[in-house]
């Protein structure tokens, strides 16, 4: 029942968006980005950043910084969080918050079974997992052999069980099979997601499947432009678009025949939203592509915020924290290679 | 230097002479062409070094464009693009071959890149399919650039040390060339010349003491000889007389020998 929210949904959920909206005023304004671009070496970064939230984080490391030290602390910092979160939510919230990382355990369980097929060390790639898509029996992915001993030694148990009808067809996993593989576990995901979303009801499903229907959009737009010149066929391509969104059906059916990036913009112009995105780059150019995508995800997740009593928020916190790992991502590379003239090339400002 | 005013020990014979000639000759027609190898091989030197200058400049920049590169395919792709690609990786397929150059008598060492398709090399292509994917190709371009000028540089960097050695090689050989083998060439060929002047010198004073005896004795001889043919004369003048002085000299001279008809 969409508008009577505010009756209920304090209830259970009141608490945890309070939570929320204080992890998101949190985040860094642009006042501190404008600093942290002006900073000559890592340790400056360092210092203006225990300023911040990521203060505890980042006090205890030793004079050399790293890149991938501060990447990895605020990291550990989102997953903290995510944590606390996730332990205070009762249901529905909880499914909800677990169905944010499933992105994240489908990108570690194909990281490992790569691995495996190029006999890699199970710890080595172990480490290298994102956190929040640890589940307990990653470890034994290692383990497996082909696809149907894969599934059922270790995918039955996990939430990821459902994704696996779509792609269990092929039993050979050689390197072009598993990037398909992929990216058909993560369509699945985000129609399992849409669905969930529907059936949340209320401003949930309002909001949800708008920022979900982007997701897929985006996703199909570079499938189709990494693909062209590949050997991905064409009916490979098509099956690898989401059920959903914007661009389905007729959006996919002409992407699905793009051979260039003209062709791909021409079709996206037919979709308001999408054709400002394209509006801002020059012809034959797609360098700034994934950085416009990012600006817009990013204005469409603030607005969000501005309604009360969904869940949507905590999936935009969510990705802005992401955003935020990235851009700090970004501004400590160029600091530590001299590179500041690129610095305000890809920042995404976030409010 | 210990070498200048030394000379090998030989038998001062003219063979000698002849070989030692030979020798030296060899010896300065070796000196020339050894310094031709040498300023070929300098010249060839110099150019690499300013190749490689200009190399190391341009690496510098590519590495730092490479990094970049790097920096924005995680940027877009995810952090984790990185062990995405590593972990998917089975053998190189760019890969670095040597092969032996001749330059100006020296083996120099060139490495030259080539890729080797059977590697899997169009797997790859996929990566970053659904983000990313323009970036990670951007970078791999990035990278195989800054490897292509990394092996031309270690080709460049092999070929300075080795033409360095032979420079000094050859310097050597082109000095000790001119500054021992030659001399003591020289010195013993003059040796040999001073000696040998000098058995002709002795054999000449020899000559000429062995003409000056023989010209005494003929002197001697025909001093004897016109002695005694002064003597034929006065037999002869004598006898006309009756007399013979010869004999009677003889008589009395031989009388102390054995006469059969005398007995006592």
């Amino acid at each position: 029942m969409y508008g009577f929210e505010a009756l209920t949904f304090n209830i259970h959920g009141g608490y945890l968006e309070a939570i929320v909206r204080g992890y998101r005023s949190g985040l860094l304004t642009a006042a501190d980005y404008n600093n942290l671009c002006q900073c000559e070496t890592l340790d400056d970064i360092k210092m203006h950043l225990s300023a911040t939230e990521y203060g505890s984080y980042l006090q205890n490391e030793p004079s050399p910084l790293h890149t991938t030290t501060i990447v990895e602390k605020c990291t550990l910092k989102l997953v903290d969080e995510y944590k606390h979160m996730l332990c205070q939510a009762t249901e529905p919230l909880s499914t909800f918050l677990e169905y944010i990382t499933y992105g994240y355990m489908i990108d570690n369980a194909v990281l490992i079974v790569t691995g495996t097929l190029h006999e890699r060390d199970v710890q080595e790639l172990l480490e290298k997992c994102h956190p929040l898509g640890m589940f307990d029996s990653i470890a034994t992915l290692a383990v497996a052999q082909n696809m149907r001993e894969l599934y059922r030694l270790v995918l039955v148990d996990t939430p990821l069980a459902p994704y696996f009808s779509e792609c269990i067809t092929s039993e050979d996993l050689d390197d072009m099979n598993i990037e398909i593989m992929r990216n058909t576990l993560y369509k699945a995901y985000l129609e399992d997601f849409y669905n969930f979303c529907q059936k949340l009801g209320g401003a949930t499903a309002e909001i949800m499947p708008d920022l979900l229907a982007f997701e897929a959009d985006r996703r199909a737009v570079n499938i189709t432009i990494n693909s062209i010149g590949t050997e991905l066929t064409r009916d490979e391509r098509r099956k690898l678009y989401s059920n959903f969104g914007l661009l389905y059906p007729y959006g996919h059916e002409e992407l699905a025949v793009c051979e260039d990036i003209d062709q791909v913009r021409s079709a996206m112009e037919k979709y308001p939203p999408y054709q400002s995105i394209f509006a801002k780059l020059s012809y034959g150019e797609s360098q700034m592509l994934d950085k416009a995508f990012y600006e817009e995800e990013v204005k469409r997740l603030c607005l969000s915020f501005e309604q009360q009593f969904h869940y949507a928020v905590f999936f935009a916190y969510m990705r802005l924290k992401e955003q935020e790992i990235r851009n700090l991502m970004w501004i400590s590379e160029c600091v530590a290679q001299n590179q500041k003239s690129r610095i305000h090339d890809s920042v995404v400002f976030i409010f | 230097m210990s070498g200048q005013g030394q000379r090998l020990n030989v038998v001062p014979t003219v063979t000698m002479l002849g070989v030692m000639k030979a020798r030296l000759v060899g010896a300065t027609r070796g000196h020339a062409l050894l310094k031709k190898k040498s300023d070929a091989l300098t010249v060839q030197f110099r150019a690499i070094l300013k190749k490689i200058v200009s190399t190391k400049e341009s690496m510098g920049e590519i590495m730092r464009n490479s990094s970049f590169a790097l920096t924005e395919a995680k940027y877009v792709a995810g952090d984790n693009i990185k062990h995405v690609v590593l972990e998917s990786v089975k053998s190189a397929s760019l890969r670095v071959r040597s092969r032996q150059e001749n330059v100006a008598g020296v083996k120099l060492p060139r490495f030259e890149h080539f890729v080797d398709h059977g590697a899997g090399d169009a797997k790859s292509d996929l990566t970053g399919l659904a983000r990313g994917g323009q970036q990670v190709q951007a970078c791999r371009v990035a990278y195989v650039k800054a490897i292509e000028v990394l092996v031309e540089l270690a080709s460049l960097q092999t070929s300075f040390l080795t033409l360095d050695e032979a420079i000094k090689t050859t310097n050597r050989r082109v000095n000790a060339l001119e500054n021992v083998v030659k001399p003591r060439l020289e010195n013993t060929i003059n040796y040999i010349k001073g000696e040998l002047d000098e058995l002709e010198r002795e054999d000449f004073f020899r000559l000429k003491k062995i003409q000056g005896y023989k010209k005494r004795e003929i002197e001697r001889q025909e001093l004897a000889a016109k002695m005694f043919s002064e003597e034929q004369q006065a037999e002869k003048i004598s006898l006309k007389k009756g007399i013979s002085i010869n004999s009677a000299h003889n008589l009395l001279e031989v009388g102390g020998g054995k006469d059969e008809d005398i007995i006592f």
